[in-house]
């Protein structure tokens, strides 16, 4: 006997992320899903959006790490409400973790959540977390090509952040083979070129993330 | 003066094969268990393109979490799904291929994806 089902495999996920964004909708908070290949600079970007962002914004973080606290413990000297997460071997984040973690944020006081997934390109990209959106992260040294390899991921971001560009002297990388990519994958995406340790670009990336904050608090 | 970090283990966060086989497994023993089913011979699933599932790594998740089920020993037909996408602007459907998203006619971004992304199970078959 045969019995059809036709049913999306992470159907629960998908359900969670829903409830997640309606969640967040209710409370004015956006979410941004940051995924990149370990390190890209995700936690550096973090820093140093903290350090722009803390006195116009109530951030919280949630930190998808899978075996340490070192990320968090980086952000913790900005006395922002943090919540990490241990994977303990787990490749990516899932809506039912965000669901725990956003219980032990005080979301009436907060507009906006950074989630800083498990570094890597491939699995968090299946996950629905229930974010506003995603923002990809590439650094120059891991070459022009991932946006082709990693295609989803590219695709469906809404905001492209490449770093380290102050390195691009001592790599193959090359920017036009990379935006090339880029614009055949995702029309629609903002791309920062930026420089986290030389600060290089990240005024344009505060303004742009600042009235997305915005957008959301006034929605 | 720091605020402490809350911190949760989730050992529930496996490798994206592993989990996707677990919660397939699951939706199987449901259906399977409502249908009165007594034993699960195969299960068909479709995988889009862009989801990037490694197939050899998730048949060893499968046959390992179906252990001890009522799905134990069940064969698994994984289809791959290509990416296809019909254009707003000028309407033509086709079939995306190295990683060209955008419509091979007239050049649009704006475009709809019409699969590729599927992570699906069709159906179960058993007695």
């Amino acid at each position: 006997m045969e019995i059809k089902i036709l049913k999306n495999i992470l159907n629960k996920n998908q359900n969670m992320a829903v409830q997640v964004r309606e969640h967040l909708r209710g409370k004015k908070i956006l979410m941004v899903n940051i995924i990149s290949s370990p390190g890209a600079g995700k936690t550096t970007l973090l820093e140093k959006t903290c350090e722009a962002l803390t006195n116009r914004f109530r951030i919280g973080i949630i930190e998808g790490d899978i075996t340490t606290d070192r990320d968090a413990r980086r952000l913790q000297k900005y006395n922002i409400p943090i919540v990490l997460i241990n994977t303990g071997g787990g490749c990516h984040l899932d809506s039912y973790s965000i669901s725990r973690a956003l219980e032990s944020l005080d979301t009436d006081n907060l507009d906006v959540v950074f989630v800083e997934n498990v570094g890597n390109l491939i699995c968090p990209a299946q996950f629905d977390l229930g974010e506003s959106f995603r923002l990809a992260l590439l650094s120059t040294t891991e070459g022009d090509d991932k946006p082709a390899k990693y295609p989803m991921i590219f695709r469906e971001a809404e905001a492209v952040i490449l770093n380290k560009t102050d390195l691009i002297p001592y790599t193959n990388f090359r920017k036009d083979n990379f935006k090339a990519d880029l614009a055949r994958l995702n029309k629609n995406y903002h791309l920062f070129e930026i420089s986290c340790t030389r600060g290089n670009g990240l005024t344009d990336w505060f303004t742009w993330i600042g009235g997305k904050i915005e957008d959301v608090r006034k929605s | 003066m720091c605020l402490p970090v809350t911190r949760y283990h989730e050992f529930a966060e496996i490798m994206h094969e592993l989990r996707i086989a677990e919660d397939l497994i699951s939706i199987v023993t449901e259906t399977a268990t409502e249908e009165g089913l007594k034993k699960v011979a195969k299960v068909s699933v479709c995988f889009g393109e862009m989801v990037q599932i490694d197939c050899g790594c998730f048949e060893v998740a499968f046959s390992e979490f179906v252990k001890g089920t009522i799905a134990e020993n069940a064969e698994i037909d994984i289809e791959i799904i290509p990416v296809t996408a019909v254009c707003n602007n000028c309407k033509c459907d086709y079939k995306i291929s190295n990683i060209t998203f955008t419509c091979p006619e007239c050049g649009s971004g704006d475009i709809c994806i019409l699969s590729g992304k599927e992570l699906f199970i069709k159906s179960i078959e058993g007695d």
